[in-house]
Order: C-alpha cells, then sequence, then structure tokens
C-alpha cells in the first residue's frame, strides 16, 4: 500500500506553545503548515508549567535580557491572547526569610527592563491577599498574570487551522528525509494506528523544545539542550488570587499563581538527562509544601491536588561548559539555523526560551525561515488576536460558575469539580472526532478537580459511547486508562483530604462499578 | 502556628475536605423538592473554587434556605451552609437586596410599628386583600405565616414586675419575637427559671441579626449582634449562663455570628461560651438532679417537631428528653427534618412554595399522629407548622409550664 | 430594668458545659457498623448514645450487603470459601468471627429491615449487573435489586431515564451481553432510553426519585417501557425508584410491564443507600436511640484500662459524655475514622489508637488498580473486638471496634464492605452484651 504524503512549506516538530506559535505565526504570513507532536499537543513543557504569564520581575535582577523581553511580550499577549489570560496581578514581596536588600535591586531592575513596578504598604498588600504572610516588610505590585496553556496553544492551532495548516498529534517523527546538504521532510507513524505517512517540507523546524537534541540527532546536528526539571504541586483552590512571589533571586518554591481553580506552587530546577524521566520525589514535594509557608502561613496544611514535573529546554549560549546548576543558565531563546552549524540546509531548531517568549520564539524562527523560502511577508502574531479573544477581555474566574447557573437545569453536569456541562463535551466532539478521555481533560479540564476523574470518568466514557464514538471496549478501557494516568499525579500526594477522596474514587470504580472485571 | 494562621480562613479552607461524596445533596430538604436548587455541593465547595474578585457568579444560591443540614452530615467538616451564606451575600451586595427583605429582615420594626395599633395592624394582616396587595408590592406571599403584633413588649412586662431575688442567676435573652409578637413565651420562661429557684436578669436587648444575616445583609447585622453582645454584658453578669428561648438567636450567639458573619468581638467570643438553649440548660439542671420535677399529669397527645436550627445547635433533643417526664403527656417525636420556613425564606413570594413543599412530610405526619398541641422550639417554624396543619404550635417550654401547674 | 448587677453570688465558672450525661454505651459514627452495633444493644434495652460528625457511607452505598466476593477469583459460595480464605488472611476482621456469627448477623439483618425485602443467603453469591454492565458478586440485595441476578443467564431490557446523567443502558447492555456469567449460560440485553415527560434535561436523583413517586409519572414511565418491550423476561433500571414509597413505585412497574423489574445501583448518590439508611436510622430511635448528627468526638479520658468518657463537640462548647462501654464505628481511610498526615504516619482519629499494617509512606502501589497498602490499614481487635495496644493487649476493656476501622481488609477489592460491618458491629454487640451480663 502506498503510503500517504503531505506536502507542505514548513514542518514543525513539536505540538507545545513554541510549535504551535510558529504555526501560527506561519499560516498567518501564507505558508502552509504542517505541525507534528508525538502525542497530543501541549502535553510536554507548556502543558506541565505553573501557568504564569511573567512580567519579567523574576529575572531584573540575574537575567535583565530575558526580562524584558518577558515585559514587552507580556503586553502583546495581554492584546492578542486575552481570552487565555487573566489577569491577576503580581506581588513581589519580601517574607522574613529572604535578603531585605534585593527588594531595592529588584526595583532598580524593574526601571532598567521597563517593568512598571508599585511598591505597596504591606497593609495595602494584605488587604488584596489575605492569606499572605502578614510579617513580610515590603511588596511591590507588577503585571504579572495567568495563562492557560492548553487553549493558548489550541487558540495558535485553530487559527492556523483556519488557515489551511494540518496538525497531526499522535504523530511521531520516525526519521528525517535528506538530501546530501538538506532536510526534505520526515517519515512519520501514527501512535493510534500504526500508520506511516511522509511529510514532504520545503522547510522543516525542530521546536521540540526539551527533546530537540533527539530530533535535532536525526539530522545528524547536534543541540546542547539541557533539560531542567521543575516541580509543580497544584492546590486545591486559590488560596490567592495575585500572582505572588519571594522578592529574592529566583529559588524553589518561590512562587504562587493562581490558575483556573487551582494555586499552583512552583518550582525546582535540577538539571537531567531525559526529559521522559522527571518524576518527582517525595523530598522534593515535602520541600516545596514547607517552602509554600514562607508565602502564605497554612498553606502545607491546604489540600494538594496533584504534582507534576516539566523540563525546561535550557540552552547555554556558551558552549561546552559543564551545566551543574541550571538556575545559572539564561531564559532567553535562540535559532540554530543548521546550515550553518552543520551544514544541513532547510533546517532549523528553535530552543530555550520559557512561555511568556513563545510568541517572540516564533517570530525568530519564521524570520529566519523565511529568508530561507524567499518570503517577504512580516510577523504579524504581535496585532492579530487568537481565535476567541478578538473582543480583548480577560479571562474570569467565575465565567463558567456563571454559565453553569444560566444553563442548568437543561444541560446536564458532567465534570461537576471544573464544570464542565454534557454540552461542553459534545461541542469539543463535534470540533474533532479522534479524543482520548485524556486530550479532553485538557481541552475541557475535565477530571482536573478535587475528585480526578471519581465522578465524571464513567459519565463521559459512558457519553462517548453512546454517542458512538467509542466502541464497548475503547469505553472500558478509556475509563480504565483514564484514572490510572490521573492516579500518577496524585499516589505521590496521597495524603489527609486527597487521599481520603482516592480512597472514595476507588470505592467507585472497584466498590460500585467493578471495573476491573468488565467482560474482555 | 499555621493552624492558628487559617484559622480567619477556614469556613472557606474547609472546601478542601470535599471529596463530593453527595451526603449534603442527599440531605437538602430544598434541593429534594425543586430544580431551580442545584444542591449545597453545587452552590457551596464546588462553586467557591469559582469565586474569587469582586463580581458574584452565582444565582442559585439563593435559593439555599440556610436550613443548615448540610454542614452537620457532612462527613469531612465543610462548612457547606456557612460558605453559601457568605457566597448569598456577596450576591445579593451585588444585585442589590430588595426592600422586601430589608423590610423581612428587621422583625423589630414590624414588631414596634405595629404595637400602638396592634388590633389594626392585626386585622391588616390577616386580611387577604391587603396580604394581596403585600405580594404583589412587597413580596411577601400572601399565604405565609406572618406574626402578629402583641399589644404590650414583653420587656414593658419584665420592667414592671415585682423583683424575684435567688443566689442563683441567669441571664435571659428573650429575642425578638418574645419581645414584639409573643410575650407569653417569655413570662413562662421566667416563670420556670424562678421555680427552680433562678433569679432572672434581663438586661435591655435588641436584634440579634440573624434575620439580616440571613437575608445577606452582613454590616449590619455585624453591628446588631456586636450591640447585643455588649447588652448582654452588662457589668455584674460575667460568668452567668445566658438562657435563649429562640433557637434560630441562640445559635446565633454560639457560632453562626462568629462562623458566618467572621465577627471577631470579644465579648461575643466569651458570650457565646456561656449561651444556653433553654431546654439545654433545663436538661442539664435535671442530670444534676437540680430541676424541680413536681409535674402535675398534662394528659395531652404533643407533636415534638425539632427546629434545624435547634438541631445544629448539636446538643439533641433536650426538650423531648425532658418533657418525657411530664405524667400523661403523650409525646410523639417528629422524625422529620426540616418545616421549611427557615426564618423568612418560605415568607418570600418565589419561595413560598418550595417551602411548602419541603415541609410537607412533616405536616403530613403530624396530621397523621392528630395532636392536640405541636411542641417546637422555634417561632417562625411554629407560625408555619400551625398555618400549614391548623394544629396549635407552642414552644415546649408551654407544655413544661402546664406540667408545673402554670395554666 | 437593671443596669448593673452586684457582683457576690456568681456562680462557679466550671459549673456549666460540664454536663453530667452518662449512657450505657456511647456509639461514635452512624455508618451500618454502628447502626447495627447500637439497634442490637438498643433492641436489648439499652441506653445507647450515638454521636457522628456526619453521615457515614451508607447514603452513598447500593446498600447490597457483599460478604465476600472475589478471592481473588470470583467467589460462588461464600460458605464455602470463607474458611480457606479466613485460614489465609489471619489479619482479616472475618478472622475475629465465627462463620455462626456471621449467619447470624445475616439473619437478623434480613429481619430487621423486612419493609425492604431482603434476599440471599451464604451459600450463594448474586450476580448483580454494576451501572457499567459488570457482574458483581454480592450476598444480599434488597427486593427491589433482587431480579437482576444474573448467575443463570437471561434476557433483560436495560432502561435509561433520558434525565439521568449517572446511567447509560446502551454500555450497560453491550457489556452484560458480552459476560459469562456461568458455563454455558448466556445473557442478551437490550437497552432502550426513555424520557419522562415535561423533565428538563438533568433532573437530580433526589428529585428524579420523588417524581417516580408520583403514580401519574410512573405510570407514564412504563407505558414508555412497554412500547419498548420485547421478548425480556426483566427489566433493569437505574436504582432511582422512590425514596419513601420505593416498595410501591417498584410493585406498580412490575405489575405493569408484567415481569420483574429490577434496580441497578450507579454512582453516588445512592436511593437505596438511602431507603437503608433511613430504615436503620428510624428502628434505632424507634428502640430508644439517641442519634446526634453533627457531633464530633474529638477524644476520650480513660484511666486503669477502662475509658471513662469521650469529648463531644457541640456548636460553642465541648461536653464530657460518659458511659459504661464504648464503640468506635468511625470507618476507615476513606470515611476518616483512620487520617494519615504529609510525612505518610496514619492514626485513629478520634482517640489516637495504634493503628497496624501501616507500611512505610513510600508504599504506594503505581498500578491504580493493585492492591492499595493503605486500604489495610487500621485497627488490630482482640477475639473480643477490642483494639489492642502495641503489646497486643487490649487498651481499654470497654472500649470496641467495628466496621471499617479494622485493619486487615480489602472492601472493595474483595467485595466484602457492608458484610465486615454488618458482622463485626453485630459481634461487637453481642460482646458488650455479655460483658454487661
Amino acid at each position: 500500500m502506498a503510503l500517504s504524503q503531505i506536502e507542505t512549506d514548513l514542518l514543525v516538530i513539536g505540538g507545545g506553545s513554541t510549535g504551535a506559535g510558529v504555526a501560527w505565526d506561519a499560516a498567518l504570513r501564507g505558508l502552509h503548515v504542517t505541525l507534528v507532536d508525538r502525542g497530543d499537543l501541549a502535553t510536554g513543557t507548556t502543558g506541565r508549567f505553573h501557568g504564569l504569564l511573567h512580567s519579567g520581575g523574576r529575572y531584573v535582577v540575574k537575567d535583565p535580557s530575558s526580562a524584558r523581553e518577558c515585559a514587552s511580550e507580556n503586553l502583546i499577549l495581554r492584546r492578542v491572547a486575552a481570552d487565555c489570560i487573566e489577569d491577576t496581578g503580581g506581588l513581589f514581596v519580601t517574607t522574613p526569610v529572604d535578603d531585605p536588600a534585593y527588594a531595592d535591586r529588584f526595583v532598580e531592575g524593574c526601571g532598567a527592563a521597563d517593568i512598571p513596578v508599585e511598591e505597596i504598604t504591606v497593609g495595602a498588600a494584605l488587604a488584596r491577599e489575605p492569606r499572605l504572610n502578614p510579617r513580610i516588610s515590603r511588596a511591590f505590585v507588577v503585571p504579572d498574570a495567568s495563562i492557560d496553556a492548553w487553549k493558548t496553544v489550541w487558540a495558535c492551532v485553530r487559527g492556523a487551522t483556519a488557515r489551511g495548516a494540518k496538525v497531526l498529534p499522535y504523530h511521531q517523527v520516525m526519521s528525517l528525509t535528506m538530501t546530501a546538504d538538506a532536510v526534505t521532510g520526515a517519515y512519520l507513524r501514527d501512535a493510534r494506528s500504526g500508520e506511516q505517512l511522509r511529510v514532504r517540507a520545503r522547510c522543516t523546524v525542530n521546536a521540540a523544545g526539551a527533546w530537540s537534541r533527539r530530533v535535532a540527532e536525526l539530522a545528524g546536528c547536534e543541540v546542547g539542550v539541557v533539560p531542567g526539571k521543575g516541580i509543580m504541586i497544584a492546590m486545591n483552590h486559590r488560596v490567592v488570587n495575585t500572582v505572588v512571589n519571594r522578592c529574592t533571586m529566583p529559588g524553589d518554591g518561590d512562587i504562587i499563581v493562581p490558575i483556573r481553580t487551582v494555586s499552583v506552587i512552583g518550582t525546582t530546577d535540577i538539571p537531567v538527562s531525559d526529559p521522559d524521566h522527571i518524576d518527582p520525589t517525595r523530598e522534593e514535594i515535602a520541600e516545596m509544601m514547607e517552602a509554600g509557608e514562607a508565602l502564605v502561613p497554612g498553606f502545607s496544611q491546604g489540600r494538594a491536588l496533584r504534582v507534576w514535573a516539566g523540563a525546561r529546554p535550557l540552552f547555554p549560549k556558551t558552549t561546552g561548559k559543564q551545566v551543574s546548576d541550571t538556575r545559572e543558565v539564561t531564559r532567553s531563546h535562540s535559532v540554530l539555523d543548521h546550515e550553518a552549524l552543520d551544514g544541513v540546509g532547510n533546517f532549523l531548531t528553535i530552543t530555550g526560551g520559557k512561555f511568556t517568549t513563545f510568541r517572540l520564539m516564533a517570530k525568530d524562527a519564521l524570520d529566519l525561515a523565511a529568508r530561507k523560502l524567499d518570503l517577504s511577508a512580516e510577523c504579524t502574531t504581535a496585532t492579530v488576536p487568537l481565535p476567541d479573544s478578538e473582543s480583548k477581555r480577560f479571562y474570569w474566574i467565575g465565567a463558567r460558575q456563571e454559565e453553569m447557573e444560566h444553563e442548568a437545569p437543561d444541560d446536564p453536569l458532567i465534570c461537576e469539580c471544573e464544570l464542565v456541562s454534557r454540552g461542553d463535551l459534545q461541542a469539543a466532539l463535534a470540533r474533532r472526532s479522534d479524543w482520548q478521555l485524556d486530550d479532553l481533560r485538557r481541552a475541557l479540564r475535565i477530571g482536573m478537580g478535587p475528585c480526578q476523574g471519581g465522578f465524571c470518568a464513567f459519565r463521559v466514557a459512558a457519553t462517548l459511547h453512546r454517542d458512538g464514538q467509542y466502541d464497548r471496549l475503547a469505553a472500558n478501557h478509556a475509563l480504565g486508562a483514564f484514572v490510572e494516568e490521573r492516579w500518577k499525579g496524585v499516589k505521590l500526594i496521597s495524603w489527609g483530604d486527597q487521599l481520603r477522596q482516592t480512597r472514595l474514587d476507588q470505592w467507585i470504580f472497584q466498590g460500585i462499578l467493578d471495573v476491573e472485571h468488565l467482560p474482555k | 502556628m499555621s493552624t492558628e494562621a487559617l484559622a480567619p480562613f477556614e469556613v472557606r479552607s474547609s472546601l478542601d475536605h470535599c471529596i463530593k461524596c453527595t451526603v449534603c445533596e442527599s440531605s437538602c430538604p430544598v434541593a429534594a423538592v425543586t430544580p431551580l436548587f442545584p444542591g449545597p455541593k453545587t452552590v457551596g465547595p464546588q462553586a467557591e473554587r469559582f469565586r474569587a474578585g469582586d463580581h458574584s457568579p452565582d444565582l442559585s444560591v439563593d435559593y439555599c434556605s440556610g436550613c443548615g443540614i448540610c454542614t452537620r452530615v457532612c462527613p469531612q467538616g465543610v462548612r457547606i451552609a456557612e460558605i453559601n451564606s457568605r457566597a448569598r451575600a456577596e450576591m445579593k451586595v451585588e444585585r442589590g437586596i430588595p426592600m422586601r427583605d430589608q423590610i423581612l429582615a428587621r422583625p423589630g420594626y414590624m414588631g414596634k410599628a405595629g404595637r400602638p395599633v396592634a388590633p389594626l395592624f392585626n386585622w391588616a394582616l390577616a386580611n387577604p386583600v391587603v396580604r394581596l396587595l403585600g405580594e404583589r408590592i412587597v413580596g411577601v406571599h400572601r399565604k405565609a405565616p406572618v406574626p402578629l403584633a402583641a399589644s404590650r413588649s414583653f420587656s414593658y412586662w419584665a420592667g414592671r414586675r415585682r423583683r424575684f431575688l435567688a443566689p442563683r442567676r441567669v441571664v435571659y435573652f428573650h429575642g425578638c419575637s418574645t419581645q414584639h409578637f409573643e410575650p407569653e413565651v417569655g413570662k413562662k420562661v421566667v416563670a420556670v427559671l424562678e421555680h427552680n429557684g433562678f433569679q432572672v436578669l434581663i438586661p435591655k436587648q435588641d436584634c440579634c441579626g440573624l434575620p439580616l444575616q440571613s437575608n445577606g445583609i452582613f454590616g449590619a447585622a455585624r453591628r446588631y449582634v456586636e450591640r447585643l453582645a455588649t447588652q448582654l454584658s452588662v457589668p455584674g453578669t460575667e460568668g452567668l449562663p445566658v438562657i435563649a428561648s429562640s433557637t434560630s438567636c441562640g445559635l446565633m450567639l454560639k457560632k453562626e455570628a462568629l462562623e458566618i458573619l467572621g465577627v471577631e468581638d470579644g465579648h461575643l467570643a466569651e458570650i457565646s461560651k456561656r449561651t444556653y438553649d433553654l431546654f439545654e440548660f433545663l436538661l442539664e439542671l435535671h442530670e444534676r438532679g437540680e430541676l424541680r420535677t413536681d409535674f402535675q399529669p398534662v394528659p395531652l397527645t404533643v407533636a415534638y417537631h425539632a427546629p434545624c436550627q435547634q438541631q445544629n445547635q448539636l446538643i439533641g433533643k433536650p426538650a423531648l428528653d425532658l418533657l418525657r417526664l411530664v405524667p400523661a403527656l403523650r409525646l410523639v417525636e417528629m422524625d422529620r427534618l426540616c418545616c421549611g420556613i427557615a426564618g423568612t425564606y418560605g415568607t418570600k413570594r418565589e419561595k413560598y412554595d418550595i417551602a411548602m413543599r419541603v415541609g410537607e412530610p412533616l405536616f403530613a405526619d403530624i396530621k397523621t399522629a392528630s395532636p392536640d398541641l405541636v411542641a417546637c422550639d422555634s417561632e417562625t417554624c411554629r407560625w408555619q407548622i400551625a398555618k400549614a396543619t391548623g394544629v396549635t404550635a407552642v414552644h415546649p417550654l408551654e407544655v413544661l409550664y402546664r406540667a408545673y401547674g402554670g395554666s | 430594668m437593671w443596669s448593673t448587677y452586684p457582683n457576690d453570688q456568681v456562680l462557679p465558672a466550671k459549673f456549666w458545659g460540664c454536663s453530667g450525661m452518662r449512657h450505657d454505651v456511647v456509639v461514635i459514627g452512624a455508618g451500618l457498623a454502628g447502626l447495627t452495633a447500637g439497634i442490637r444493644l438498643a433492641q436489648e434495652g439499652l441506653d445507647v448514645a450515638m454521636f457522628a460528625t456526619g453521615h457515614g457511607a451508607l447514603p452513598l452505598a447500593p446498600a447490597v450487603v457483599d460478604v465476600l466476593g472475589y478471592a481473588p477469583d470470583r467467589v460462588e459460595s461464600p460458605r464455602v470459601a470463607l474458611p480457606s480464605f479466613v485460614a489465609q488472611h489471619p489479619e482479616h476482621p472475618y478472622a475475629c468471627l465465627s462463620m455462626g456469627v456471621l449467619a447470624a448477623s445475616l439473619d437478623w439483618f434480613k429481619e430487621l429491615v423486612t419493609p425492604l425485602g431482603y434476599t440471599g443467603s451464604l451459600e450463594r453469591n448474586l450476580l448483580l449487573p454494576t451501572a457499567l454492565g459488570g457482574l458483581r458478586p454480592t450476598l444480599l440485595a434488597p427486593e427491589t435489586m433482587a431480579a437482576g441476578d444474573l448467575g443463570g443467564g437471561g434476557e433483560v431490557l436495560i432502561v435509561g431515564i433520558a434525565s439521568y446523567r449517572d446511567f447509560y443502558p446502551k454500555l450497560v447492555a453491550q457489556n452484560l451481553t458480552a459476560s459469562a456469567p456461568a458455563d454455558g449460560r448466556r445473557i442478551v440485553a437490550r437497552a432502550v432510553e426513555v424520557a419522562l415527560a415535561g423533565d428538563p434535561r438533568d433532573l437530580r436523583p433526589q428529585l428524579l426519585s420523588r417524581r417516580l413517586e408520583e403514580p401519574a409519572v410512573r405510570s407514564d414511565l412504563a407505558r414508555s417501557i412497554r412500547a419498548e418491550l420485547g421478548s425480556e423476561a426483566a427489566v433493569g433500571i437505574p436504582a432511582v425508584l422512590g425514596l419513601e414509597r420505593s416498595h410501591e413505585v417498584w410493585t406498580d412497574l412490575q405489575r405493569w410491564l408484567e415481569r420483574p423489574v429490577f434496580e441497578i445501583p450507579t454512582i453516588p448518590p445512592s436511593l437505596p443507600g438511602q431507603r437503608l439508611q433511613s430504615l436503620l436510622t428510624q428502628l434505632f430511635r424507634s428502640f430508644g436511640g439517641r442519634l446526634q448528627i453533627g457531633n464530633t468526638v474529638l477524644g476520650g479520658q480513660g484511666a486503669n484500662g477502662v475509658l471513662e468518657s469521650v469529648t463531644v463537640a457541640q456548636a460553642s462548647r465541648e461536653i464530657s459524655v460518659s458511659a459504661g462501654h464504648f464503640l468506635l464505628a468511625t470507618g476507615g481511610v476513606g470515611t476518616g475514622g483512620i487520617v494519615v498526615d504529609r510525612k505518610g504516619i496514619p492514626r485513629e482519629a478520634v482517640l489516637g489508637l495504634p493503628v497496624t499494617l501501616a507500611g512505610s509512606p513510600s508504599e504506594v502501589n503505581p498500578e491504580y488498580f493493585g492492591p492499595q497498602p493503605v486500604d489495610r490499614i487500621g485497627l488490630a481487635v482482640d477475639e473480643r473486638l477490642r483494639p489492642l495496644g502495641d503489646d497486643l493487649g487490649h487498651l481499654f476493656s470497654n472500649l470496641h471496634a467495628a466496621g471499617a476501622t479494622l485493619a486487615g481488609a480489602e472492601p472493595w477489592k474483595e467485595k466484602s464492605g457492608h458484610g465486615i460491618s454488618l458482622a463485626t458491629g453485630f459481634a461487637a454487640a453481642a460482646a458488650i452484651l455479655e460483658e454487661r451480663g
């Protein structure tokens, strides 16, 4: 049987924020793009960060150029991706354990990086965030915000698709096709069906982030990216509604981000060799919970909902140096032209960077790709709003509750924790037919609340069966696979309330539904 | 350190204990009768995760009657009813508080306004045309039970009677209903306490603010309860038991003002620890062997209903325990959760039918028992039950008073 | 009117708030274990007070009584399987009981809850459909579920109600049809979804069950089902057939459909569970028991091996309640009887008793459906169900424990939950009665 073939201008490998940003930028410039990822979109580092849209404040002392980039990208994304952003604002506070001298350097750095900063009284900070440590000595307001990574990536992809882009999640690059001096495309394998497929591309962008070394190796090129492991813990509700940072040199557990219904504390930074093996450890979790106490007293008594780790793609610009402390590596990004570096044409790697600067990363990569493709179109991603952000209205945490109040009782809630209705589910099914339960989770937040799928997994799997998406075995399997997947992020934080929740969930699955003994 | 740090945030933080188990949903009397209320979990710990900032996303929390059963039955310790009360207050502040609720929240105004012209006032309240207008214009359901104004207030009576002096003394917190609508209850409370050798101190006192709180008017409610705490802390009464004959007002002092309103008044925190429901106090006396049991037979069938706010004091059913001692009295315990009225909830035009449906099983059981009297410790519940069943409803104290030979 | 009072005759500060309340027995926890023991003791004329933070798991649970369903293969006859199961699991709560006590508790229960018509026996497990269409072994089922026993195969119609989000008949029917109940037996199941006129798209089970208590609504339902009925021998329907009048609803449907109707339990809340809870609490009260829901027991006071009193939280105070005997029936990790802290250290929640089978905190099975060590954590008890200390002697001569708070079971995997609660609650009551002489 002949292989399916795709002809495209630009093949983008990696469906995280960078790859999605590249696809969106390229589509706006009129290129035909094909975006591929070995899994679902935004399941690598993008889907595993705390959701902070940096003001740049975090880097003003340590990494001023990165701070400056963050500051300007923050402003741009507020214009073009408003629907994905909650304008929480940010606070930098000097806690009793922080060096009080840092605050003045912080203010100075903000000035140098053009980051608007305002010092407020401790009383004003506590009025704004009542659970903040009352023993803080100084507080500064900066334009931090929280941003929904999945929503942003899907918006980029929807925009690109509307302009002809082809998006292939669950397609792994098996090999790159090459002539003597250039990459000409790739062979892909559909992870679900096993089918192979060939893409012919005029130019290929390696946007695989922490995994970009592996992709580059397929073309015989070397990319010195160092994955930096960071763990994050989502707490069951928002203990703060403003991003709160310790006003100190970046360290472990120094930031709490209110994102959607949870607050995420992060993070650590540990160099690792394999970005696929970054499980959090009990010690890291314990340290993170304790670290939260400095910002929010009583933090460690709250209910931890889930723990996970992400792998930052850190790219040390001074090559050849052994990286022992990844915090010392710049958070700026680099575009590597493998023609100049390795003699391999039509192949670029974009790496380093951070979610806040994904648009700029895409632009820089595309500017280079455009030169190779003799394309004169300029980047317009700084001005063209993403789909659903046209109104430039920021996301509001109460939106789903408000919507539910108007829809009930005529649209049954399927996921009660995150307020996903049957209507929402069916709308998602209408957009795309090949959902895994876990993809629906990222798209709709199904199963992301306190019960972690205990009640909704059954409803979703059975609804997909009822509506003909799944056959019997697929539904049975999906249910089990979903809760197994959820268990990964819960097993290490099984204590207190969350442990009790896992027992109730298991009782539902094993005790009531007897999932283990369904007919094969 | 961190436990203390959490204390002011205890109500909201308690949502962390919710494991979505549905116990509260299956016990909620309102969600069982109307789809307009999606249930305590839905508007409580579930919705609370979506609340932040200045704008309230809520609507249906308005249909929570505030009976508090959800908090009582929650095995995980989630402060469901308290979360809901706060959310309702936020919502009402934003959407505006109707004039009707402002009036209902201040029973003292109605009592004071009605007293000088009690006959006319009471005639008007009984007049269907006036009530229909009241429903149309104000929004109080035309069939809702409303109390009649007494022509003399309880404090008027108390201030003019001869003092009974005794070494053992208690403070009596009579509440608005005794003051304005049912002074007879207060007189009998005093008689029973004096019969047991207590000197009853009755400091000047105003409303505890509970109706304001349940109508979402928190600012005024805080002022009211703090004023009351000061009034009840008259010098010379330090450490004395404060006896409440209104169960809902008693619960306000014991718990709700501290938990729901977050009042941090020192007087209140201290008083809450020595506030007793009347029958809780009497039963305790009995358990010490200090209650007079010179009961005369009361040959009546009495159906006893324990109101929600009495149950929420978590003291069991002391009235039932005590009245069991009365000879010839046939007591029938009503094993139902709620009569529906929930303070002022069931008087509102849009909630009257819901409240009646909530109370329906209780009313049916009462009719089956065909008692001579219904006894219930809460005034608004008595009015609701009497109106719905046609059976005279009294404070259980009245039965005890009879047993002591009163008439 | 007074304004100030002389300050000479104030009562002693501790005079109030230390109640002299004393009972024969205090039961802590109001789940199946606590209610079973409470009813048994109250039936014998004891003054029993029951305190619980909130409701137990009854209103969530399907209301079937499991005794032993898997060991680890599916158990056909618990009477046959139990002796070797107990021999292999000496730490299991069943190891504290004789088969006679277990059988007696089941017989007692069936008679106690006559209005709910429980059937089944230790000889043979029933095989009842789950809401996913699995076949689940259990021992006793209420009348409204019993006809769902598909151990012998059969042809059934599975009916969904459109406004009820927790039941999906097509999946149930397909899984049932693929099931193999026993050698040579087959199940043929067909699915149909019916709508009740005038319902919104989503009706919570509490409302739906009450709707069906209206004769007109259930006859409407029966009409819709009849229109779809074929040659099926029985009709399965989600377990929402009324609360207080479930017998009427179920009987009417059977009459109108002219064949057995069975309820299929689904995820919480559970109407059958609420019916059972409501009946048990009514019975407890009717025998003179005092039930106080909402009162957390904070701790206890004892001396010389005797527990003298427990501290009970009220709205604004704590009181001390004393008793001759105490029963701890607060449940396990799932219901809060055992709590595990952030360091992974478990403790019994009320009295801080030592727990057993508590491995190291890192013992989490990465396989979700594999055995989870935490499930077996609980109290070790002697043959009279008295909690043991670290030295393996009982801690208090008058403190007993029953139900999920006991160590050694994996109730959800074994399908033994309610059976353990019922049998140990019953046995604990017997021990207390015996000790009182």
